[in-house]
């Protein structure tokens, strides 16, 4: 006799959360890097630290695009709000 | 009355037969990700979406946010899906736990119950939702 078996499972989620700001460059490229590379605890610990070292870097990377981003940005909506005539509002956007 | 764990509705098994729910990137169903306060008492047993207990605050909208679909794929003897992490940007909210649902099929469907633990709350800030990692042993839905 043959029997089939199907056993359905749902994840846990995690909530992060900001008080009065946005995320920072660093915590998004610390979810990034997570979410790009996953190390299983029971690796082989010569594997774990290689695959931990890469991670790092990877961090590191998509931090600094990260950062060119919100630059970018901001000299995006600097001209923007300058053309709209707000010199002041644009002159500290441009200093953040 | 109040969040007890994260669950896969027993809804949505028999729905999976029933060829309810597609998941693929882009072409599938509309999934949405709703919050709740712990007055919800949501368990397997849940079947649709409701607005009863949903949350409401600033940046904020009943029936929640619509996730992107990551395609199902398969590792071993276990098939899964993801969704890309969903984010609430200047948001004033606090909620307990969600609902998964199928926006896109009759009745809104319920897919999975989330269990957040404890209140979780962004003031005038981001409120991000983390979904585990896409594989065998962590993804959001999974099925062995």
């Amino acid at each position: 006799m043959f029997i089939s078996g199907m056993n359905g499972s749902a994840g846990a989620v995690l909530v992060e959360t900001t008080q009065k700001r946005g995320f920072t460059a660093e915590e998004l490229a610390l979810s990034c890097a997570a979410k790009i590379i996953s190390v299983a605890s029971n690796a082989d610990p010569v594997i774990r630290q290689q695959a931990e070292a890469f991670k790092s870097t990877i961090e590191q990377v998509v931090l600094m695009y990260l950062k060119q981003t919100a630059k970018s940005e901001r000299t995006t909506i600097y001209n923007l709000v300058l053309d709209a005539g707000e010199m002041a509002l644009a002159e500290q956007i441009r200093r953040l | 009355m109040a969040f007890t764990g994260n669950f896969m509705c027993t809804s949505f098994k028999k729905e999976l037969m029933t060829a309810t729910h597609n998941f693929t990137n882009s072409t599938g169903n509309t999934f949405k990700i709703s919050l709740y306060d712990n007055s919800a008492s949501f368990t397997a047993a849940t079947t649709a979406y409701t607005s009863t207990n949903e949350i409401t605050g600033t940046g904020y909208s009943a029936g929640g946010g619509t996730l992107v679909n990551v395609t199902p794929t398969s590792s071993g003897t276990t098939g899964y899906t993801d969704f890309s992490d969903f984010t609430w940007s200047t948001a004033t909210i606090t909620a307990r736990g969600a609902l998964i649902y199928n926006d896109t099929a009759s009745g809104d469907p319920t897919v999975v119950v989330l269990d957040f633990l404890s209140d979780k709350t962004s003031t005038a800030g981001d409120f991000k939702i983390v979904f585990p990692t896409d594989d065998a042993s962590n993804a959001i839905i999974r099925i062995a």
